[in-house]
């Protein structure tokens, strides 16, 4: 039986006393900090901008449509922005729009109404600048409790990208110090996946992995003959339990919730920060939860030029509270945390603490998106319906361009996500023409032998993209707002053109039949893999933190979130975060311990 | 009939007790124990005429044949109904009216009289003049058959007739393992 620990109510948070740390933000980065610091016995301080919503009951996963009074979707009162709004509006996107709430593009999939309360009203969280489509989870535990689990290694192909194609930055580390990492996090979280010995996607410590269905097993034999391949969903999902923590997560019983919902996991077999990191550490002792804390400010000692606390805003009476740490530990997101920064003035730190070397908020990357493949596997058309969609994820297709040879027009690469069979509501029955009994038959007859995929591309991390503090716009809390200076290049427009020729080549090999080959790039933002905004790196000129993710300028204060990261890859950025913020805080409660911090 | 298919395909599904044993809590109140049957809704932003034309047009769009019933079964216009009653958008209910009621026109102008009085021959070949372009609407009467059948699929398909007498589906339950192939390496 699942329980969620006795949480304390925040007006029982101690704000008097001196924290060993205080931790900004409780998503995979925050969490882990958290778990870490108070593992080695620090009593650490974690504050989060929204409330704690307990996931267990709110996302109802195996409810059936037809249960529910708008089969899934939220109040009618309320809006979620569309790819059109994102693209011909400019930001801040919900200004003008009449709804109670505007949520994000996420909230436009199918069973909305569970994921509601998840997501930012973005009336009260403007921003302004170029097209973006950003996704904000302000709740204990943020995005972790709706993201896409897909959980990958970096290699050194990633961290030592510079040095094979001459463009960037290398990582301050290599693969070997993170692997480790990578393998505590394994073993504590729970990863489901086939090892397929990739020297440039590494393998996990793998628990039992999905299956395939008979078009993906195909499509896997096919790419074969091409040196390419598809592998089951790495998902960052225990699949077979985690026996040290049984209390607040099960293993996966294959629902098929994970893919007809914005996400989220009520069993808490899919890793979220809350049953994973949060709580456990909790069940320390170490750990003060104080919620409803929005952080606008990292206080620093103008006598011994360390940070010296935290001031924030409690996100529901607007009132100031000032919190004293010896250490100060960044993870509100990439994003955010880089807000934070630049929103810490001081006479020494005139651009933002920790801003010397004027990197915060620049360098900004994520993944690029939208080119892809639908087609139809014609040996499954009107054969008895089999169970496809109880799992986690379909196929990870990885990265082949510019491995041993260069493409002539882009450096770095991308990989596909995909997945066919039968699902929920069948995709086809809005895109087939006609009416009718023949109309319903071919509904019936298709549903489930769709195939499709699309990819994830690295956005290069490039120094002119970057976000900066608008000169006027405030947020409902009188915090100043993001302004957005971003942009695809060129490299990420010719990688698109590629994705959908490789794309479509790859499922004519098959003999799909194709359906539909997307073009198109969705706007910046989209893949909610930003990175790159607090960089880490060994030259103090170059980069913000170093590779402890240490500011390089302010001793005590650390940046653990993905706004570190040097590149963004092609991965999806979670596991890796998780990984980095691990290492990182052993370092951190090693220095501190030896009183150096 | 529906719900038909061979037991070897079955996956090794978890009994519910078990299932019970095994999560307790918030879980009990799973989907096998916590099914209501949903009373039909009476209309309450449509008018009778305009409810029993929308019933028919659903039902033209999606039958009951052979495998299932079809939307009237399902309910699909009381959905619709239900779902209008409630926008605060008055746009959106604008279009349902005019869309209908170009229904209505257009039965007069091809048959001489309301569409619930033409033969079922005649209802189709309406259905079929304002579908013929389906994948590029440009007339109104064409952009209100995207939107009805649009609903009516989304409507029917997330029911329970659609999406387990029709459909089969076959998720939504506990497994004790991914149902599946083992990959070739």
């Amino acid at each position: 039986m699942l329980v969620t620990p006795d949480i304390p109510d925040i007006s029982k948070v101690d704000l008097k006393k001196t924290y060993d740390a205080v931790v900004v933000g409780s998503g995979a980065a925050g969490g882990m900090a958290a778990f870490v610091l108070c593992s080695h016995g620090m009593k650490v301080l974690m504050l989060e901008a929204g409330r704690r919503i307990d996931t267990t009951k709110e996302l109802k996963s195996t409810e059936w449509p037809y249960e529910h009074p708008r089969r899934g979707d939220m109040p009618p009162d309320r809006h979620a922005l569309t790819l059109n709004e994102y693209t011909v509006r400019k930001p801040p996107y919900a200004a003008g729009i009449k709804a109670s709430h505007v949520h994000n593009y996420v909230q436009t999939w199918s069973g909305s109404d569970y994921s509601k309360n998840l997501f930012v009203d973005e009336k009260e969280h403007p921003y302004t600048g170029t097209n973006y489509a950003w996704v904000r989870s302000r709740v204990l535990g943020g995005k972790t409790n709706v993201w896409g689990r897909l959980a990958l290694r970096l290699s050194d192909y990633d961290f030592k990208a510079a040095s094979r194609d001459g463009y960037g930055e290398n990582w301050p580390i290599e693969y070997s110090d993170i692997e480790p990492y990578y393998d505590k996090v394994d073993l504590l979280l729970g990863i489901s996946g086939v090892k397929e010995n990739l020297e440039y996607l590494p393998d996990s410590l793998f628990q039992r992995p999905v299956r395939f269905n008979e078009a993906e097993v195909h499509l896997r034999g096919s790419l074969q003959k091409m040196g390419r391949l598809i592998t089951p969903y790495r998902a960052g999902v225990t699949t077979d339990g985690v026996k040290h923590n049984t209390k607040y997560r099960m293993r996966c019983f294959s629902r098929g919730a994970c893919n007809r919902r914005a996400g989220g996991c009520d069993i808490h077999a899919a890793f979220d920060s809350p049953t994973g990191l949060i709580y456990p550490a909790f069940d320390t002792g170490n750990l003060t939860i104080r919620t409803n804390a929005t952080v606008r400010e990292v206080l620093l000692d103008q006598n011994t030029g360390k940070a010296r606390g935290i001031a924030f805003i409690d996100t529901v009476t607007g009132r100031d509270y000032e919190v004293k740490a010896k250490v100060v530990v960044l993870a509100a997101s990439t994003l955010e945390s880089a807000r934070i920064m630049l929103l810490s003035k001081s006479s020494t730190h005139p651009n933002g603490i920790g801003n010397s070397s004027g990197h915060v908020g620049h360098n900004f990357c994520e993944h690029v998106m939208g080119p892809g493949v639908n087609g139809i596997y014609k040996k499954k058309v009107g054969t008895a319906r089999t169970l496809d969609d109880g799992r986690p994820g379909g196929f990870y297709l990885p990265r082949f361009r510019n491995l041993k040879d260069r493409h002539p027009k882009f450096i770095r690469g991308y990989g596909f996500e995909g997945g066919s069979g039968m699902t929920m509501f069948p995709d086809d029955a809005t895109s087939m023409t006609g009416f009718g009994k023949a109309y319903k038959k071919k509904v019936r007859e298709h549903a489930g032998a769709f195939i499709s995929m699309g990819a994830f591309g690295e956005v290069l991390s490039r120094y002119e993209n970057h976000v900066e503090l608008d000169p006027q716009m405030k947020d409902r809390w009188g915090v100043p707002v993001l302004r957005f200076n971003y942009k695809f290049s060129d490299n990420e427009k010719k990688m698109c053109e590629d994705m959908a020729e490789t794309a479509q080549e790859m499922f004519e090999a098959a003999g799909i039949e194709i359906v539909s080959v997307n073009r198109q790039i969705l706007t910046e933002g989209w893949s909610i893999h930003e990175m790159g905004t607090a960089r880490m790196g060994n030259d103090p000129k170059k980069s913000v933190l170093n590779q402890f993710q240490q500011s390089h300028d302010v001793g005590n204060l650390f940046v653990v979130d993905g706004s570190s990261h040097v590149s963004s890859a092609n991965q999806n950025p979670t596991w890796t975060i998780m990984a980095l913020c691990w290492r990182s805080c052993d370092y951190l409660a090693d220095r501190f311990r030896k009183g150096e911090l | 009939m529906s719900h038909k298919h061979s037991d070897k395909d079955e996956p090794a599904r978890i009994d519910r007790r078990e299932m019970v044993k095994m999560t307790a809590g918030a879980l009990i109140a799973g989907p096998q124990l916590n099914r209501k049957k949903n009373e039909p809704v009476p209309h309450k932003f449509f008018t009778n005429e305009e409810f029993v034309l929308l019933d028919e047009l659903s039902e033209i769009i999606i039958p009951t044949d052979d495998q299932s019933k079809g939307a009237r079964a399902a309910k699909c216009a009381s959905y619709i109904d239900k779902t209008l009653a409630e926008s605060p958008h008055p746009e959106d209910k604008q279009k349902w009216r005019e869309g209908l009621s170009l229904i209505e026109s257009i039965s007069k102008e091809m048959f001489g009289r309301q569409f619930m009085k033409a033969t079922a021959q005649e209802r189709i070949s309406l259905l079929e003049r304002i579908s013929a372009q389906e994948a590029n609407p440009v007339k109104p009467e064409e952009k209100f058959f995207s939107m009805l059948k649009s609903s009516i699929a989304h409507a029917y398909y997330t029911s329970r007739i659609g999406l387990l007498d029709e459909l089969e589906y076959k998720g939504n339950t506990y497994l004790r393992e991914f149902a599946g192939e083992e990959i070739s390496k």
